[in-house]
Order: C-alpha cells, then structure tokens, then sequence
C-alpha cells in the first residue's frame, strides 16, 4: 500500500472558488480511481489560500488484474474423438501464448467453444496518475480565470507549483510552466523556503510547521474555539453564520484572532452602518451592542499587536468617514434629497427619480382594495423612497447596498411616521431569490410597485432581457413581484396592474409583451415552489390566472394532491381528448336541449347542469380538493359519451349541437384549470 | 531618535529596489491622474510585444476622496509608486513582499493579506484580476495581472503593483495621522500639505464650476479625436487624460446624474481606446 498526495500551488485564490474547486478536483480524483479500478482507503480533500489538494491514503501499486478472454475454434474442431487437442486448439493456443490450464470451453448461441481465459496484470498507478492528473487540473472549471504568461494556461490566480508525490516518488509532469515536484510552500508570514517532503505523510505536519494548517475542517474548527474564547473574555456575543465562518476559512492558512474596539461615539450609527463598516473589512465579527470586535487574521503571533492597532485605526478612519456622512445627511434632511431627485435621471427618457417616485404614489390607489395598510403612509413613502439615493452615504460606494435602510433613518429623523419609515426602510426587499420579504403592508405594496414600475421602465426604454443580456435585472425584479403577491395574497390583478402603470407611463406599448413575460416568471416562480411544469402549465391554462397569484398556487397545490390517482389520469386523457375534438371550433354556440337525443349524451349534459353551480361555487370559495372530486364524477359520463356517441357526425346541426356540448363541459373544467395539459407517463410532452 | 523611515526615504529605497530589478525609474506624468495607469508609461507600454520595465512615482488625484484635512486617512491626492513587470516574472509576488522587507518592515510581525480585488477602469477600457494588498488591515498596494485595456486582450501579460506610499509610510513611522508623518527630519506631511488639502477639498467640492468642465471636457474630447485623426497618438492621449479628470471633478461636484455617468465614461473610453488602437498600429508599422 502507497500514498499520494497532490498539491496545486497558487497566489491567493478567490476565496469563494476555493471550496468548489479543491471538491471537484477530490471527486475527480476519486472517479479516476474507481474507473481505473485501483484500490484506496481514503481521500481528503485539502485547500487553503493558496493551495488546493488532495491526500490519496492507502493506494494499491497497480490497478486490479482484469481477465481477458479470447474466442477460440469452435470446440467439436478443437478436440478430437479421443478429446486431445487437435492441431487447431493447439496453434490457437501458440498464437495467443496460451496454457493448457488457460483453455476452457465456453457455451453460446452459436454452439459450444474453446476460449484462452487468462489474467493481465494491471498497469501501475504511478503510470496512470502520470498520465492522467494533468488532464485533471486543466477540466477543472471556474466562474473566472486569466492568464500570467505565455503558455496561455487558464487559472483563477498564478498556478505556482505543484506537489504530486507517489509515496516517495515524485510525479514529474509539467504543467504551464511549473514542474510537478515534492516542494510546498510554507506561509510567507513564516518563510519563503520551499518544504522538502520525503512521502506523503509527513504533509500535514510539516506544513503546519510552516504556518499552515492545510485541512479545512481542522482549520474551521479552530476559528470557531478562536472566537468562542475570544467571546467569552470579552463578554460580548459575536454576530456570525457559517457562510462568514466559511469566508474566513477560505482567506487564512493559519487563524489567528485579536479582539478589537472602537470609539464609543460610534454607536450613535444605525446598526446596519456598523455591520456594513465591520464587514467590509472581511474576517471581522462583531459583538452585538457594544464597540468590540473580533477580527481573525492569518499570520504569525507576535503579529497580534500590530494587527490590533492597524485594524483599529483604519476601522476609526471608516467609521469616522460614516459618521461624517452620516450627520451631513441628517443635516441635510429628506426634504432637500428629494428637492434634489428632480435633477436625476432616472432611465433614458424616462424622467427625473423624482417623476418615478410620484409615478410609484399615484400607482399606490391601485391596492384600494387589499385591507389592512395605511394608504395616506404609502403614498408618502412612496413619493420619499428614491431620496435617499441623493444622501452623501448612498453616494459613497462602501454603502450604496443601505439604500431604502438609510432613507428610512432620514425619514424618521424628518418627522415622518414609523410606517412611512419603515416602508421606505423595507422597499428593496427582496434583493435576491430568497432574500427575505417585508414585513409591514406599506414596505410589500411599496416593493411590489417600485419592482414593477421597474420592469416596465426597462421594457419601454428598450432594456427588454435576453437571455444571456439582463443589466437592469429585470427577471429578477418581475421574480419579486410574484414572489410577493403570493406570499401577501394580494388578489390584485397583474394584467390591470401592467396596464395601470402603463397608462401611468402614458407610452405606447403592446402590453402582452410584458403579460408574457410575467406568465413566465410566475412559471418559474411556481416551479421554484415544488410545482411540476405540467401542473403550472395546466393551472395557467385558466382564463383568470393573474387576478390572484396566491390562489393560481394554491390550484398547484390542490392538483398536486391529485395528479397520481389512476382516477384523475383517465380524467386527464378525457380531457385531451376533449381538447383535440374542440381543435379549430372557434364559434361557440349554446346547447340546444332538444338536439340531445342519445343517452350517453342526455346522462353528460345532465350531470354537467348538476355541478357546474355546485363548482362555481366550490371555486369561489376556493375548495379546490373538493372541486376536483366532484370534476372526477365527471369521469363516466364522458368516457360513456365518447363511447357511445359519434360527435363528429354527418349530420351537421347534431355535430354542432355535440360540439357545443362537449365545449361546455371543457368551459366547467376551465374553472378550476386545463386537464389536458399534464403529461402521462409514457406520453411525449406537449409543450 | 532620528526617523529613517522618511517619506521621501521610501520614495528614494523604494525607487532603489526596482531599478536592481531591472526597472527604468521614470518620472510622474505631467497632468492630473486618477492612477499611475494613466500614466502613458503603463497604459501605452503594456499594450504589444515588447518587453517593459518601469517604475515611478505618480501624484494621483481622486477629488471625491477630500475630507478638508479631517480625516486622518483620507485625502484627495496621494502618492503613488507605480512599478509595471512585463512580462510578470514567476516569483513577482515574493519580490514584491521582499520589497516591503527592504522598506524596513518585518513580514513576521504583521499580517499581510493578498484580498481578491478584480480591478477594472471602465474609463480606460482595462481590467485584470489580482489583490488589494492589506497591511495590517490597511490597504497598501493593488496588486494586478492586467488582462486587456484599451478595449484589446494584452499579449504579454504585465504585473501592475502599486504601492500607496502615505499608509506604507505610516505604518514604517507608526504614526496614526497623515498630517503627522515625517516626510524629511524636520517637516511633517500636514506642513507641506495640510492647507493645499483643505482648498482643494473646498475647490473639489464646493467651487469648481460645473458648466466651465463641462465646457472643457468638450473640448478636450474634441480635440483628442483631431488628434487622433491625424495620427497624434500622444498628444491625443493627453487630452483623453484631461478628459479623465474633469469627469472626475465634475463627479466629486455630484452633477453626473446615473445614466449621465455611464455615458461620460464611456466618452472617455472612446477615447483611451482610440490611442491604444493608434499606438499599436504605430508600434507594428
């Protein structure tokens, strides 16, 4: 048994490629194996800063021995009467160096046979780790890469060495520019001297003596016992998730933690400011509620006061330059911003932030209806909310993201309601598919408005996306809009909504461009919540779909339940058929009662008069489980009525007295969604 | 005790270590800049075949960063050594961290961190990827492996380092302000240049008149593009600058509406790509 290990060596990685990519390169390496069929006990992955890795114990020197067989003469030639081996057998075996006990007979379709069955040793695993790892590295993928030199290998960052040592051998491939040896490099805080490794085992220590702890486990745990004791000396409760945890595991080879504190004076900042000062400086955790701070860092002990007082300055610098901002901006007060939004442009053509601020408050008449929010708040927040694009703080790169928070600390200050606040404070949420929702009514309404004033502007000024082309993140704002009329269940209509803010707009333009495009989003907004394609397409298939965007998922819902019943699949595959007959009728004509003549079609007409009260009003009340039980009485009547009944018949009053009939029952199905829609097993999609 | 770590010491040591590097000490550039890029001695050099060695001091001017002498690390204008390695030699980022030793710092009782930072200058149609260089939290040097500018993909690869002299001073003399750093043994950096600070922040943010750069910015556009169309790679170049910095200016006046911004950077670009296209045609003739 023999070991390997692999070490790609690079200048600082972007911390969040790192993870992804030392796992591929792990399972890569593991897939090789498994295919090439060479035995290990274990494969850990490795990464740091600057390396990615992975430590193969316990690997067998060759691949597993396969056995070949070779067809042979057909066994009544190969033996004689006497069952010696005729000149045949014996020249079959000559020619493929054959033993006698590597001869057997083996029977198939053609007949009984002689065959040669012999074991090929494996080839060696240094062999095939020779010649596969570089193949490895370059299919490796990232979101980014350059080039440092002229072998134009693609890398994140400088590819700068690379350990690829078979037990005590040295792999010596090429890659780029760099030859594949048994040198690693320690942490530049501790040496520039390469680390001389005799076998694969001495890796983790000997690197660890050079300032790094190359397994990422390890290295997160002792983060966390880091700042957990850093915690408690302090008496402070630090503030983190493990995607921070996970950040800092990516930008250390060897944590380190200082417990830092800022000026008391500070603290008059809104939290968010604080966080967003502390964050932006990576690798610093916060105490909650009061000016201290754990920051992590990477480098030698003795490097502790230095750090502690480097980073205290420079948080000063930061925090004093928020703090300037931040009392120039209440000096300034709201007012004065939005006197200052009517001097900027919003979209070409599209007016002032001004105009689409007072556009967003005329739109606010629109939520009339939906109850429980202050309509007087809204308007004002929504003729408020861009103003804060114009404070000194929003203009300042490091904080544009407190955009809509920092207009509602402005509002406040300037006299205005906490509603009108917190609208304004919540009007950007959700920032991302996930992201979390407003919490007040006033924020959602007011989201939802600006979100789509959004998508519209973008359409009229010609920023319709694409699909690899979306600069004002259209998509994503449409996502919200759904997003937030369902979780809301605001029963506003979308498609009234689109031509309001259109007229508001006062352009031309074919607004079921932009139907179109929300009949998308809500797709995929509905899949995202665990709806089949089939399931989405069917209910959207109702007439009435946009009206209320909570019930077209609560249909989803109530399909789902039913969808696998053997019931409901005969029902469905009625219904396709209902469709395929109704193909090109386009008049619709009422039943004529004394044309209905057959029994199979007295009984379906009958039984359609019998629900179709009950179902609108199972609907209206939005008993969908129980309108789909009584759709599934349906069922027997028309399977009996297109057994039974010729509807494309010659006579031609009857045939449209039939088609009628069956357009009928396809309207009372329609109420509740479109059937024919879901796929079958075993059938090809339709759409 | 007798400050070695003077200002204008680094700028001297500083100098000293790249020219036994190999590198041609050159002088700043003659009008204002954002960055020592601007600098035709990068952005002109780094573009074609040829092999480039440079270093130099580059006075850049950032007019949004002014804080009236209040802030004891942000100022509107700083220095800059700007050091260009085409093509970017294997161990550049131990050379670079060598350097650092030669100022007088020991790597041993600091924390250096290498914090991703694609560095792009839409003005200058440019880009590459590398670091912010952070000392002690301190942001000290952009560290690039530049990818294109201009618009056009670099076919040698040259490493751009540059090193923010005032904060690397001040962490050689340990001194928290600027304004109290040592330049020679007798004057601070708040003598030679506190009042300079405090006007310009004024000039910056309070008087510079709007529509005059406008104006100017007009006709330097103009102007660059006459050049350019007679084949003046240079001086157009020079006027693309100007251009560069009244944009600038007019930025940290805060009349450049969202959409207008875009468009003025991208008049910029125009520009910048223009001479880069020029010089490089220049260079293959």
């Amino acid at each position: 048994m023999i070991d390997f290990l692999l070490e790609i060596g690079f200048e600082e990685f972007p911390p969040h490629f790192l993870k992804p990519a030392a796992d591929d390169l792990t399972l890569k390496i593991e897939e090789l194996l498994k295919n090439k069929k060479i035995f290990h006990r274990s494969v850990r992955t490795i990464y740091t800063p600057r390396r990615i890795g992975a430590i193969v114990l316990g690997l067998s020197r060759r691949q597993k021995a396969q056995i070949i067989e070779i067809q042979g003469p057909p066994k009544k030639f190969a033996y004689d009467a006497k069952g010696k081996p005729t000149d045949k057998l014996l020249g079959f075996m000559k020619a493929n160096n054959l033993k006698s006990n590597e001869v057997v007979s083996k029977r198939t379709q053609k007949g009984d046979y002689v065959c040669g069955r012999k074991e090929i040793a494996g080839a060696a695993t240094e062999d095939i780790l020779h010649e596969n790892v570089p193949a490895i590295i370059k299919s490796l993928e990232f979101p980014k890469t350059m080039v440092w030199n002229e072998d134009n290998v693609r890398f994140p960052r400088p590819i700068r060495w690379i350990v690829a040592l078979l037990d005590r051998k040295p792999l010596r491939f090429s890659y780029g520019d760099v030859q594949a040896n048994r040198y690693s490099w320690p942490n530049q805080h501790f040496s520039f001297k390469p680390i001389r490794l005799d076998k694969p085992r001495e890796y983790m220590n000997f690197l660890r003596h050079g300032g790094v702890i190359v397994d990422p486990h390890e290295r997160k745990k002792t983060i966390l016992t880091r700042i957990k004791q850093a915690a408690a000396k302090a008496e402070g409760k630090p503030v983190y998730n493990n995607e921070m945890i996970e950040e800092i595991n990516c930008t250390t080879e060897y944590p380190e933690v200082v417990t830092g504190e800022f000026d008391e004076k500070y603290k008059s900042l809104p939290e968010e400011v604080l966080m967003s000062v502390l964050r932006a400086h990576g690798n610093v955790i916060w105490m909650q509620g009061t000016n201290k701070y754990i920051y992590v860092f990477s480098a030698k002990k003795k490097a502790l006061q230095n750090v502690q007082k480097g980073y205290g300055r420079v948080m000063d610098s930061r925090l004093q330059d928020a703090l300037f901002f931040y009392q120039n901006d209440m000096n300034t007060g709201l007012q004065k911003m939005l006197e200052e939004t009517k001097g900027m442009m919003w979209l070409e053509n599209l007016g002032t932030l001004f105009d689409k601020a007072a556009r967003l408050a005329k739109f606010a008449e629109e939520f009339k209806p939906v109850p429980e929010f202050d309509i007087a708040a809204l308007k004002q927040a929504a003729r408020l909310c861009k103003a804060d694009l114009l404070s000194e703080m929003v203009r300042e790169k490091e904080f544009t993201s407190l955009q809509g928070i920092m207009g509602g600390y402005y509002a406040q200050s300037s006299g205005e309601s906490e509603r009108v606040a917190r609208a304004i404070a919540e009007h950007y949420l959700p920032r991302f598919i996930g992201d979390e929702l407003p919490k007040s009514a006033e924020g959602a309404l007011l989201s939802i408005t600006d979100k789509l004033d959004n998508v519209v502007g973008a359409f009229l000024s010609g920023n319709r996306p694409s699909s690899s082309y979306d600069p004002l993140a259209v998509r994503r704002n449409g996502y919200a809009v759904v997003n937030l009329l369902d979780a809301r269940g605001l029963n506003i209509s979308l498609f009234h909504a689109i031509d309001r803010m259109l007229s508001l707009y006062g352009k031309d333009f074919d607004a079921r461009i932009l139907t179109g495009f929300f009949e998308e989003r809500v797709a995929r907004y509905l899949q995202d919540k665990g709806y089949r394609y089939d399931e989405v397409n069917a209910v959207l298939a109702h007439t009435a779909w946009d009206a209320d965007i909570a019930d077209t998922s609560r249909r989803c819902e109530a399909l789902k339940g039913f969808r696998d019943s053997p019931e409901f699949i005969k029902l469905a595959i009625g219904q396709k058929r209902v469709r395929n007959i109704l193909k090109g009728v386009e008049k619709k004509l009422a039943v004529d009662n004394e044309l209905v003549t057959e029994g199979a079609e007295k009984a379906l007409l009958q039984k359609g008069k019998q629900i179709s009260t009950k179902i609108l009003t199972l609907v209206a009340q939005k008993a969908y489980p129980d309108v789909l039980r009584l759709l599934l009485e349906m069922r027997p009547v028309i399977d009996k009525f297109f057994d039974d009944v010729l509807v494309m018949c010659e006579d031609k009053k009857l045939r449209e007295n039939r088609l009628a009939l069956v357009s009928y029952i396809h309207d009372l199905f329609l109420q509740f969604a479109d059937f024919s829609e879901i796929v079958i097993e075993g059938e090809k999609t339709s759409r | 005790m007798k400050k070695v770590h003077t200002f204008e010491n680094v700028i001297l040591n500083l100098k000293k270590f790249w020219q036994d590097e190999g590198c041609l000490i050159f002088e700043p550039y003659n009008s204002e800049v954002g960055a020592g890029t601007f600098n035709p001695a990068t952005f002109l050099r780094i573009l074609g075949p040829k092999p480039w060695h440079v270093c130099y001091l580059e006075i850049s001017k950032r007019p949004r960063d002014g804080r009236y002498a209040k802030n004891p690390l942000r100022f509107q204008q700083f220095y800059q050594c700007q050091v260009i390695k085409k093509p970017s030699p294997k161990d550049i980022q131990k050379t670079y961290l060598q350097s650092l030793e030669f100022l007088g710092l020991k790597l041993k009782e600091h924390e250096i961190r290498f914090v991703e930072d694609d560095w792009e200058s839409p003005t200058l149609g440019a880009w590459g990827l590398g670091w912010e260089v952070w000392l002690d939290g301190l942001e000290i040097t952009q560290f690039t492996y530049f990818q294109q500018a201009g618009g056009i993909d670099l076919e040698m690869i040259p490493v751009e380092i540059t090193y923010g002299l005032e904060r690397i001073t001040m962490i050689l003399q340990d001194v928290p302000s600027v304004f109290d750093l040592m330049w020679n043994n007798t004057l601070t950096w708040g003598d030679v240049y506190r009042q300079n600070e405090i006007e310009y922040s004024r000039y910056n943010f309070e008087s510079a008149p709007p529509e005059m750069l406008t104006t100017l910015f007009n006709s330097y556009e103009k102007e660059a593009v006459r050049l350019f169309e007679e084949g003046l790679v240079y001086p157009g170049y020079d006027h693309a600058v100007k251009c560069s910095h009244l944009f600038n200016l007019l930025e940290a006046r805060g009349v450049i509406s969202i959409s207008e911004r875009a468009k003025y950077i991208g008049r910029v670009r125009a520009l910048a790509n223009k001479a880069a296209e020029l010089y490089l045609r220049g260079e293959s003739e």
